[in-house]
């Protein structure tokens, strides 16, 4: 069976306007994370506490405000989960040595007719949570570098640059679908921004490894054909890979909790690694040939 | 050529072994029931298989994960001697701006004190003369106090008999405690926390107290505040206090507790304080206290507005500079004259520095009080003290027969009898004790030993154990379906050599499991998520190659040529994709706490495994079937 056979797509004639779609998107998600939206950063990052708890009988997150009120927790913010008569409480910032935990189930043990139990518990102190950003960003910047590093070695400069430019763009494209849904950015979605790097990086390497041996081949064509031959040939091992790595994480999305929350970063991420490794790591390494080429003019 | 065959096949014959060994003590882990393992862990062969099998995470079986910070500038002030509020101020300042600039406390504490031309050396002798000196000898100092701690807490956790506990050290002055299973995480956490800071501790003399409470009385009277109204009689009494001028507040608001905070303390009874109506006017601050043999007692309403009045600056300037304020530890049940039951909590002014401090205790057991003590029946705990400790105790309570002398432990007053006589052998009781649990607790932490400093919790995740069920069964459902969906996609897709890439997929994850099993490693739920993900990079390794024979094939090579030219050309460009997946996986495994770690573990082990498992492993059985005879078509 083969779903992909001595394609000739033009992928190359479209990067222009792949480009310009790229850059809308990206655009929108610039505005979206620093001036609109902004994220919705979990207690890891922010401090603060975080209390699951599920309860016997059904009960409305006023009910469960008005228990609060009696430790003056109030003002703490409640979501109901996926799982039966399943609450999140978060409470924001909170002092290194306070109890908030202890004094959650001490409220709500004040309403007799419903029996709970408090399933799990998160207590980040301020200075913990100020840490765990700083560290996660070094991560990042420090992935980057070395994935740069390594391409340099092994491919050439122009490669790296194409290389982390895609991935830049995939980390920020996913980022800005976070910031746009709201969806929570907890230590577990860095993991797994930083597995799309490493992902989308794959897709971008096996093209470039194409194009490196195809330049020995035609080595007097032009860029453009020998980028856009190399992604006709690679595209059908692009595709199952995505495909089979896109059904283990789709039903990742069924799990519960932190790893669903991966999961849907994980699904963009192939989505968007996929394209970028076609629409955006080829199309650099062109414009970068071509500055090249015109200065050595 | 047949013989390389060979010998590939005794390679992947040797890991298979060597996994399989790997994973029998998980696997036979598995099948104990609990009185099994209970049996085991009696005569001891239960540590064989505890260090060798694959280890849950907290995330995936229920309990406590926390980290602590040992406080160093307590420390600090600890080892201080003659403070002085200019001392304090100092240390105060210093305090605020490392934790704000996230500096190291002794750099922002030195640079403080060369600016302020401070002389430490009136504060702590025996450390050297010049401030440098001082503030390395106090570094050091605050070393060796982390290494104390770590081993004290290690040790109060043994005691306490959490089956695999993980106490290790994070960073210059944290500590990560790991309790897996563990039920009562108040219990715990209070175990962990308590300083254990045991001291003996002279009261003040009752004049000078007097005197300070008289002069309260005069600032609240003539002062900023003053009381100025009283409330309808019907509830008891209640007094509003004034702030200067013209806001007439409540108590309660003005002194920042609401109604909510009330009824967290008791709930039924009203808000009311409870002060001697005719005494009230005259002496406010006396109003609220009531001598009970000698002691002051304060009425458990009335705690939150007393402890409020003696934190207000202006009445800690009132207050003798070498002296404190400390409570009772638990309230004392008493009936009034009026018939009606109230708790006290006894409120004691202490000399500010303790005359003997609990590190000389070498023994402390929880026991019941003897019929000819005065705490027969009662909970007690025996102290005993070391040569040196008895030494400083006879001298302590040789010279000040007929004082009172406060038993202190973390900053609450157990008992503070007084001195009949000079105890020569260093052995003291310690009573006023909540119940026999409470004796045992005390106990535990004395014998391991104080704290050189508090602790605080600036991290604590725990995880119900019927939590950790769920996500083990969602995730193991999940992670099934995913497989299983892969599996019959490539068989489906590259037929025969899909199989084979099946085939290397279910030992990838066998390798893996048997690497983590070597580890000792802990798999968490990321850590699965991070497997699952395996499967798929797994399954990319052999799709690339597959399509690279697929073209050769085209190209018109023979079998043997195109499955030589697949493999090598592939190997490339998975050598490269799969190191820098790696690299990120390393990076992960560098920065990540608990969690993410996990993740990136099992990324880095399962691609690694993935390279000798899609590679090595399917060329042997392609290089086997071409060895036996010239394949005209493969199926692929």
């Amino acid at each position: 069976m083969r779903f992909f056979k001595e394609t000739n797509f033009q992928f190359i004639k479209f990067s222009k306007s792949a480009i310009s779609i790229s850059a809308v998107f990206l655009l929108i998600s610039i505005v979206s994370i620093f001036f609109i939206r902004g994220f919705n950063l979990g207690i890891d990052f922010t401090g603060g506490t975080l209390v699951q708890v599920q309860f016997e009988k059904a009960i409305t997150t006023g009910e469960i405000r008005d228990a609060l009120a009696s430790v003056n927790l109030q003002n703490s913010i409640i979501q109901k989960s996926t799982a039966t008569n399943e609450f999140m409480i978060r409470v924001a910032q909170d002092s290194d040595n306070e109890d908030v935990p202890g004094l959650i189930s001490q409220a709500l043990s004040t309403m007799d007719d419903n029996s709970f139990e408090i399933r799990r518990t998160e207590k980040v102190g301020p200075k913990i949570g100020q840490e765990l950003r700083r560290n996660t960003v070094y991560a990042v910047i420090f992935a980057l570098l070395v994935i740069g590093v390594y391409i340099s070695i092994r491919f050439q400069f122009r490669f790296a640059i194409g290389a982390v430019i895609a991935l830049i763009h995939d980390v920020l494209f996913t980022l800005g679908i976070f910031s746009l849904a709201q969806l929570e950015i907890s230590l577990s979605t860095i993991a797994a921004f930083l597995t799309i790097v490493g992902y989308s990086l794959n897709d971008t390497i096996v093209l470039y490894d194409r194009v490196r041996e195809n330049l020995k081949i035609m080595r007097f064509e032009p860029i453009e054909p020998i980028i856009n031959k190399s992604i006709n040939e690679t595209l059908s091992r692009t595709i199952i890979t995505s495909l089979t790595t896109f059904f283990v994480v789709f039903v990742l999305v069924f799990a519960t909790g932190e790893v669903r929350i991966f999961a849907i970063a994980m699904m963009i991420g192939v989505i968007i690694g996929t394209y970028s490794s076609i629409y955006v790591a080829g199309p650099v390494v062109i414009a970068w040939q071509h500055k090249f080429a015109a200065k050595k003019k | 050529m047949f013989k390389k065959t060979n010998i590939r096949f005794i390679i992947i014959g040797v890991a298979l072994l060597l996994a399989g060994y790997s994973l029998y003590w998980t696997i036979a882990y598995s099948t104990f029931s609990d009185e099994q393992v209970e049996a085991k862990r009696a005569d001891g062969s239960l540590e064989k298989f505890e260090e060798r099998i694959i280890r849950l995470g907290l995330d995936l079986q229920g309990g406590m994960h926390v980290v602590l910070e040992l406080n160093i500038p307590k420390l600090v002030e600890t080892l201080a001697s003659n403070k002085t509020p200019q001392f304090d101020a100092l240390l105060e300042r210093s305090i605020q701006e490392s934790k704000a600039t996230d500096e190291d406390f002794f750099t922002v504490f030195s640079r403080n004190m060369e600016a302020e031309d401070f002389k430490l050396v009136r504060h702590f002798n025996d450390r050297g003369y010049k401030n440098a000196d001082i503030i390395k000898s106090l570094e050091d100092e605050a070393r060796d106090a982390m290494q104390r701690a770590l081993q004290i807490i290690r040790n109060r956790v043994d005691q306490f008999g959490v089956s695999e506990p993980t106490i290790q050290r994070a960073g210059q002055n944290r500590i990560i405690v790991e309790l897996a299973g563990v039920k009562d995480i108040e219990h715990a956490r209070s175990l962990i926390q308590s300083t254990a800071l045991l001291e003996f501790t002279l009261l003040k003399d009752p004049q000078v107290t007097q005197s300070f409470i008289a002069s309260v009385d005069n600032y609240l009277k003539t002062g900023r505040r003053e009381i100025i109204e009283e409330e309808p009689a019907d509830e008891d009494t209640i007094v509003a206090l004034k702030e200067s001028k013209d806001k007439a507040v409540s108590v309660h608001e003005l002194l920042g507790i609401t109604e909510a905070d009330i009824d967290l303390e008791d709930e039924q009874e009203d808000t009311s304080l409870v002060v001697d109506a005719e005494l009230y006017s005259d002496k406010p601050f006396t109003s609220l206290l009531r001598n009970i043999g000698g002691s002051i007692g304060v009425p458990e309403r009335n705690v939150y507005t007393v402890k409020k009045i003696l934190n207000d600056p202006d009445v800690q300037k009132l207050m003798p500079y070498d002296s404190k304020f400390l409570w009772s530890a638990k309230p004392e049940r008493l009936t009034t004259a009026a018939g009606k039951t109230e708790n006290y909590y006894m409120l004691y002014h202490l000399e500010r520095e303790a005359g003997i401090q609990g590190k000389y205790i070498t023994k402390a057991t929880a026991t019941i009080g003897g019929a000819e003590s005065k705490a027969a029946g009662q909970p007690i705990v025996n102290i005993s003290m070391n040569n040196e400790g008895a030494k400083i105790f006879s001298r302590l309570t040789g010279s000040n027969i007929g004082k009172f002398l406060a038993i202190v432990l973390d900053e609450k007053v157990y008992m503070a009898p007084r001195i009949s006589v000079k105890i020569p052998n260093g052995s003291a009781y310690i009573e006023g004790l909540e119940s026999m649990e409470d004796a045992k607790n005390i106990a535990i932490v004395l014998r391991a030993g104080a704290l050189p400093a508090p602790v605080d919790i600036i991290e604590e995740r725990t995880i119900g154990p019927s939590l950790g069920r769920d996500s083990i069964n969602t995730s193991a459902k999940v992670g099934l379906i995913g497989f299983v969906l892969v599996i019959i996609f490539m068989a489906f897709y590259y037929k025969g050599a899909g199989l084979l890439a099946d085939l290397a997929v279910v030992l990838n994850f066998v390798f893996v499991m048997a690497i983590l099993a070597t580890l000792g490693a802990t798999l968490t739920l990321p850590g699965i998520a991070g497997l699952i993900l395996t499967i798929g990079i797994a399954v990319d390794a052999n799709v690339l190659i597959f399509e690279r024979i697929r073209e050769e094939l085209e190209k018109g090579k023979t079998v043997r040529a195109a499955i030589d030219a697949g493999y090598s050309r592939a190997f490339r460009t998975i050598l490269d994709a799969n190191v820098t997946t790696m690299l990120t996986a390393l990076i992960l495994m560098q920065f990540g706490t608990g969690p993410v770690k996990g993740f990136g573990v099992t990324l880095f082990w399962g691609i690694l495994c993935s390279m000798f498992t899609a590679i090595f492993v399917t060329r042997t059985i392609f290089n086997y079937r071409t060895d036996r005879k010239i394949l005209k078509t493969l199926s692929i």
